[in-house]
């Protein structure tokens, strides 16, 4: 009878524990070809809140309170994406969202979250469409005033311009831009042009090829980049099909560097691509080295809440992770779980927030519809060149290791 | 522009267009002797391929491994055969088109859950490091492709031509009605087939997993163009498959080069809608007169 009693009394205190917490939802594709990103930046942030619930929450205004975690796989499916937001949108109580790489999923989604005002934050990734979809238009229409949508993720227009500037420095002035077909790779390739001509016009390109998804032999996009003299290859795809240039450039003995956007990361590239996949670059937010105790305690984590010895993508693990600790910090300074409140928080963040990426200083500002760089975190420092060797990413340039390491001491 | 280019794009393509060749070869088998073709073709390559990865991790040698894999995909063509297409056949039925798209659906679900959505690389004992070859450059592991693609080929075309078993298999090629009147069981003939095309599938998905790594959408490109392949060869003539396939992938690679790299499809379904209009029995296919 005293257990029975001790379970209704606990029932009877389960929703008055519900309302205690800050409810969080994260989304993104847990499953699918994007699954490496998904799941690595869930269980980075996994961490954060674990770390943060585990020293008994955050002060909400003198009272700790936990987090309480809303997981939604996406599968990177626009419907999917869609349907979720709405969802998600119709909770009364959510403080806010993080999530979401498929820039297909957060066009088709974050209207919802944007009608009721609800924060989202958009990490590790999606296409500059993501932000750009809020801002003023050159026919004249106007983006909204307000804007409950930030981005946490080194954008396709910095990831552009410093591959070009790689190229650049390395001196390889004749360059193949090869890309897929998907909004994606052709967005990478406008970019990449665009790079090229506000640099000054030093690159030439000898010719720009495309593939499919699912497509395995490049030897012809391959060789017409050789035949052409190319001395560097330009590339925006993702995960398998990169693996297959690589290893069609080892075919043909196309010794010629391998730039690209971050995707050059992921571990169906490396894994697939092998050996052939040494002295790729692409620009990193987060190299998975001890460089500082701040990184190796991460890492180290990392590794033993999750059982590996190497994280499937650090770059997303780093930012969801990172990406918690400002809405953590947001949600302080807010002194509310109430998501408009936590918004104009991050607006205007005082305190600095020391994530493994950077120590983040006011990251966001008041959204301006003519200036989407209000609503984003990343400026180019904070992204840097990463490369691959033998099955991991290290740093490009020992320039780059020094400033990361003494810029976290 | 050189001649070796040319010739280096001619051969990587036709290496593709072998395999092309040996999924084409599957629908063959069955075609034959039933009249009846497994739309889930290329699961099973993909399932088959996902199974010898499996039977791989348990660290037996390799040509086991193949053997196994091989076997797998015989298992499947026959549980193939008996749930989707049998009683089709028994009551005259078209069923089986949508039976075989309906197991095919399934396998593909099957293996998203078993083996999950990634592309996973598949190791090999044969080296990818490229030989040179009077100027152009193949890999041992493409090579391994053309030699695994004809020799099965050759094999079971002896097997047809030469063994009893055989014999009975083109019997009910020709006349099924009939070969049934002389003793031969055509139903034990339409597993056999099935067999061997599940086999040729799984041989098909070992030898392409070590190019094109191993993912549950592995075979849905290929399969579209072997479908292609045996349509405009014929759905009688082995050889034909063979001839069709490497001009095909020769084709797609040369297009891609010197049309564009998005034209790459264009040449198989020209191709395939030239075919229907001026061939319809295919290019090496006999025009058989029916009588009603």
């Amino acid at each position: 009878m005293k257990r029975l009693l001790a379970l209704l009394a606990l029932t009877l205190a389960l929703p008055a524990l519900a309302a205690d917490t800050i409810k969080l939802a994260l989304t993104g594709p847990y499953s699918g070809g994007s699954a490496p990103m998904g799941v690595s930046t869930l269980d980075g942030s996994k961490l954060a809140i674990a770390e943060i619930n585990a020293a008994g929450g955050i002060d909400v205004g003198g009272k700790k309170m936990k987090i309480e975690v809303i997981e939604r796989d996406d599968e990177a499916k626009n419907d999917r994406g869609a349907l979720i937001a709405q969802e998600l949108a119709s909770m009364p109580d959510l403080s806010g969202v993080i999530g979401s790489v498929n820039t297909g999923v957060v066009m088709a989604g974050d209207k919802y979250l944007q009608e009721k005002g609800i924060t989202k934050i958009i990490c590790p990734a999606a296409g500059s469409s993501s932000m750009t979809q809020w801002a003023n238009k050159p026919d004249g229409t106007k983006g909204p005033a307000q804007l409950s949508i930030f981005r946490f993720a080194a954008n396709d227009g910095i990831q552009a311009a410093m591959v070009v500037e790689e190229a650049i420095n390395r001196k390889l002035f004749k360059v193949a831009i090869i890309h897929d077909d998907t909004n994606y790779g052709v967005s990478g390739r406008d970019d990449l042009l665009n790079q090229i001509k506000k640099q000054g016009g030093k690159l030439q390109v000898v010719t720009q090829e495309k593939f499919k998804i699912g497509d395995k032999d490049m030897t012809a996009q391959l060789l017409k980049a050789k035949a052409l003299g190319a001395q560097a290859i330009l590339i925006w795809g993702i995960g398998p099909e990169l693996a297959a240039v690589a290893n069609g450039m080892a075919k043909i003995g196309l010794k010629v560097p391998l730039i690209g956007g971050w995707t050059l990361s992921m571990s169906n590239f490396i894994d697939n691509a092998g050996k052939n996949a040494n002295g790729t670059l692409m620009p990193q937010t987060f190299i998975e080295l001890p460089i500082s105790p701040r990184a190796k305690a991460f890492i180290d984590a990392y590794h033993k809440a999750y059982g590996v010895t190497r994280i499937p993508s650090p770059v997303s693990a780093a930012q969801g992770y990172d990406a918690v600790l400002i809405f953590a910090a947001a949600v302080k300074q807010a002194k509310s779980t109430n998501t408009v409140k936590i918004r104009e928080a991050l607006e205007d963040l005082q305190a600095p927030v020391k994530g493994v990426i950077a120590t983040w200083r006011k990251p966001y500002s008041k959204w301006n519809p003519a200036d989407v760089d209000t609503h984003e975190a990343f400026r180019r420092q904070q992204v840097v060149m990463g490369m691959v060797m033998d099955g991991r990413v290290i740093f490009g340039s020992e320039a780059d290791r020094l400033r990361l390491a003494k810029e976290q001491q | 522009m050189p001649v070796s280019f040319i010739v280096q794009m001619a051969v990587s393509g036709a290496l593709m267009g072998l395999v092309y060749a040996l999924v084409a070869y599957g629908f063959q088998l069955t075609y034959a002797t039933s009249k009846s073709l497994n739309f889930g073709q290329g699961e099973l390559v993909m399932v088959s391929a996902f199974a010898t990865l499996s039977i791989m991790g348990t660290g037996l040698p390799y040509p086991l491994v193949v053997l196994l894999g091989l076997l797998f995909g015989a298992l499947l063509g026959l549980a193939v055969e008996r749930t989707g297409v049998r009683l089709a056949l028994e009551q005259k039925s078209e069923g089986w088109i949508l039976l075989t798209i309906i197991i095919g659906l399934f396998l593909f679900s099957f293996a998203e859950n078993v083996w999950g959505r990634d592309d996973r690389p598949f190791p090999t004992p044969i080296s990818s490091q490229p030989l040179n070859i009077l100027g152009i450059d193949v890999t041992p592991v493409e090579l391994s492709v053309a030699v695994g693609v004809l020799a099965v080929m050759l094999l079971v075309e002896a097997f047809k031509r030469t063994t009893l078993l055989g014999k009975a298999f083109e019997a009910v090629s020709a006349d099924r009605d009939a070969s049934e009147l002389m003793g031969i069981s055509a139903t034990r003939t339409v597993m056999l087939s099935y067999a061997l095309s599940g086999a040729v599938a799984a041989l098909a998905g070992i030898l392409v997993s070590p190019i094109t790594t191993v993912g549950p959408t592995m075979a849905s490109a290929l399969v579209l163009k072997a479908f292609s392949v045996a349509v405009v060869a014929g759905l009688e003539s082995g050889f034909g498959v063979v001839v069709v396939g490497l001009f095909l992938g020769a084709l797609e690679s040369l297009a891609s080069f010197y049309v564009g790299s998005g034209w790459r499809d264009a040449p198989g379904l020209v191709l395939l809608i030239l075919a229907l209009a001026v061939r319809p029995t295919g290019v090496f296919g006999k025009a058989v007169i029916r009588k009603v």
